[in-house]
């Protein structure tokens, strides 16, 4: 409930006071989606002025923070006791957050998204189910384009994949190393998710479409 | 969930559901949290109190309630526990808001206070409290009541624009009422206009101008807006930019309000829930393995966490 005057740089990217370098580039990356002036959380808000000021912060946290030596101080003066915080002293280039910066790729999404995943969904234990593997993938922000992109996959098979339509899988070594590296791009343990599926996948094909290998084992 | 039944809370807990938009999913949210909440053992009471739309007692598969709010706004009934329908769902009642005639008032807020007094009573563990869109005073005290208020939001501007509008209405009435000396009322009515000559433009500004005030008026204004906290559900997202809408949510109410909001989960855009609808069921109870349910359920989980947290601090 701190007014914005009041705020320290690392309030202002909303991390904690002395977030590493890496931290601090993906805060920032957030809040420039978060205040771009087209953005979708801000929208209504931008007659009233304020926001560009927000931005003006924002601009001035990162470039204080992503600067080893300026962070170095900022740090410094953060130490208890050193209440005196003067902002406009230093005297930066200020850009605006819609142009956009080349840095290194960072996750873009926030560390707290985690926080709503259920550890059942994503632990060990429970069946690998493509609407388990698709929430993975929602919460990870890949879209199923990307995945086919990357892999090679056939998009459409990706989407039976997910939706459990076992009757339109080709056979089921192709699948196995569809589920692999579709587990792979999302992140997920890979052999640990492929043998899950897989199972189930066999549970739900009928005798008569299985390959002949597996008849003439018995 | 199975039927194992979790320990009863001492008392029950005030979800409303509210959100400044129309058709954004809050009688969705109350009946299928209400649903799972009461799968899950507790024992759960949904309340419509949208009058001039009431269509709760559809989502948990109840025709034709035979009681209504109404009769308790028109005084016919005047014990809330008479009104309660029972549902086909084990441990999940309702209040229902049909009423035949069309010209019905809204309660006035004396009645209201009644109500929502009675509803507290209640011998449950939670009473999800579903209200009518807009930011209209009886729907903002309905939200306010709560012990916990869900704001519905849609990954769309006209929403995000809404949600807004009522986040500040709600808070500037809760601050109304908190306020005890005439001239700070009147300065936090004064505050409510945008384009007030005080130069009072957000929650923090106001705080500020309280403060000079009357400095006892102060404290209690920085007290009540800590227990301001609306939580947040975005629903229907079709992508992680929806998704991180709720963050961005947050942050703006931070630093544009002064206002912590909570963003307690999403729910996708499910075809899952338009089959369950159209059944007139619990979409947890037809699909409870689609995504909407599971992602319902964490939402679930979280209440059923502050509610725990709450009673054990109480
Ligand atoms: N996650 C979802 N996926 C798909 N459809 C949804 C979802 N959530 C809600 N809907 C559909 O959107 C419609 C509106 O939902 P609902 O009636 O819950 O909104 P509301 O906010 O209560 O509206 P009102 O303001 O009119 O009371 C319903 O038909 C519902 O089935
Ligand atoms: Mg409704």
């Amino acid at each position: 409930m701190k007014p914005l005057s009041e705020m320290t740089h690392y309030d202002v990217l909303e991390i904690q006071a002395g977030s590493p370098a890496d931290e601090v580039e993906r805060a920032y990356r957030i809040a420039q989606t978060t205040w771009a002036a087209d953005g979708l959380a801000t929208y209504s808000l931008y007659e009233e002025g304020e926001s560009e000021s927000i931005r003006e912060r924002i601009e001035l946290a990162y470039q204080v923070l992503s600067g080893p030596d300026t962070k170095a101080e900022y740090d410094r003066r953060l130490e208890p006791g050193e209440t005196e915080m003067d902002f406009e002293e230093v005297d930066l280039d200020l850009q605006f957050v819609d142009e956009t910066v080349a840095g290194p790729s960072v996750d873009l999404v926030p560390a707290e998204i985690e926080a709503f995943d259920d550890a059942a969904d994503e632990g060990g234990d429970t069946e690998w189910t493509g609407a388990r593997l698709r929430r993975a993938r929602l919460r990870r922000g890949i879209d199923l384009e990307k995945i086919a992109e990357v892999t090679k996959i056939n998009p459409t098979y990706l989407q039976y994949i997910e939706q459990d339509q076992f009757e339109d899988l080709p056979a089921a070594v192709y699948v196995r190393g569809f589920v692999v590296s579709l587990a792979r791009c999302i992140g997920l343990e890979s052999g640990q998710v492929a043998d899950g599926y897989m199972a189930r996948l066999r549970e739900h094909t009928p005798e008569k479409r299985r390959p002949p290998g597996r008849h003439a084992r018995r | 969930m199975t039927a194992s039944t979790p320990p009863h809370l001492p008392k029950a807990r005030l979800v409303a559901v509210g959100g400044g938009k129309g058709g954004v999913g809050k009688t969705f949210l109350s009946a299928n949290l209400a649903h799972t909440l009461a799968r899950a053992g507790y024992k759960v009471v949904a309340v419509d109190t949208d009058i001039e739309g009431p269509n709760l007692h559809t989502w948990l598969g109840v025709k034709a309630p035979r009681a209504s709010l109404a009769d308790f706004v028109s005084g016919r009934e005047s014990r809330v526990e008479n009104l309660l329908e029972e549902t086909p769902h084990h441990g999940l009642g309702l209040l229902a808001a049909t009423h035949g005639n069309l010209a019905a008032a809204q309660p006035s807020a004396a009645r209201r206070a009644e109500l929502l007094a009675a509803l507290r009573e209640l011998p449950c563990d939670f009473v999800f409290v579903d209200c009518g869109a807009g930011a209209h005073p009886a729907n903002i005290d309905y939200f306010l009541v709560g012990d916990e208020g869900l704001l519905v939001l849609h990954p769309e501007p006209t929403s995000v624009e809404n949600t807004y509008t009522f986040i500040r209405a709600a808070f500037y009435r809760r601050m109304q009422l908190a306020m005890q000396k005439h001239d700070v009322r009147e300065c936090v009515r004064e505050a409510m206009d945008q384009r007030n000559d005080r130069g009072i433009r957000t929650p923090l500004d106001l705080l500020r101008a309280v403060e000079e005030m009357d400095p006892e008026e102060g404290q209690r204004f920085a007290a009540t807006m800590k227990t301001f906290r609306p939580r947040v559900v975005v629903n229907e997202v079709a992508s992680t930019e929806d998704i991180k809408l709720g963050f961005s949510v947050r942050s703006v109410c931070r630093k544009f309000f002064g206002i912590e909001v909570d963003y307690v989960g999403y729910i996708n855009r499910d075809r899952a829930v338009r089959d369950a609808i159209l059944l007139r069921k619990p979409l947890t109870e037809v699909h409870p393995e689609s995504d909407a349910a599971v992602y319902l359920q964490r939402v679930a989980g979280k209440l059923v966490e502050a509610a725990r947290n709450a009673g054990s601090s109480a």
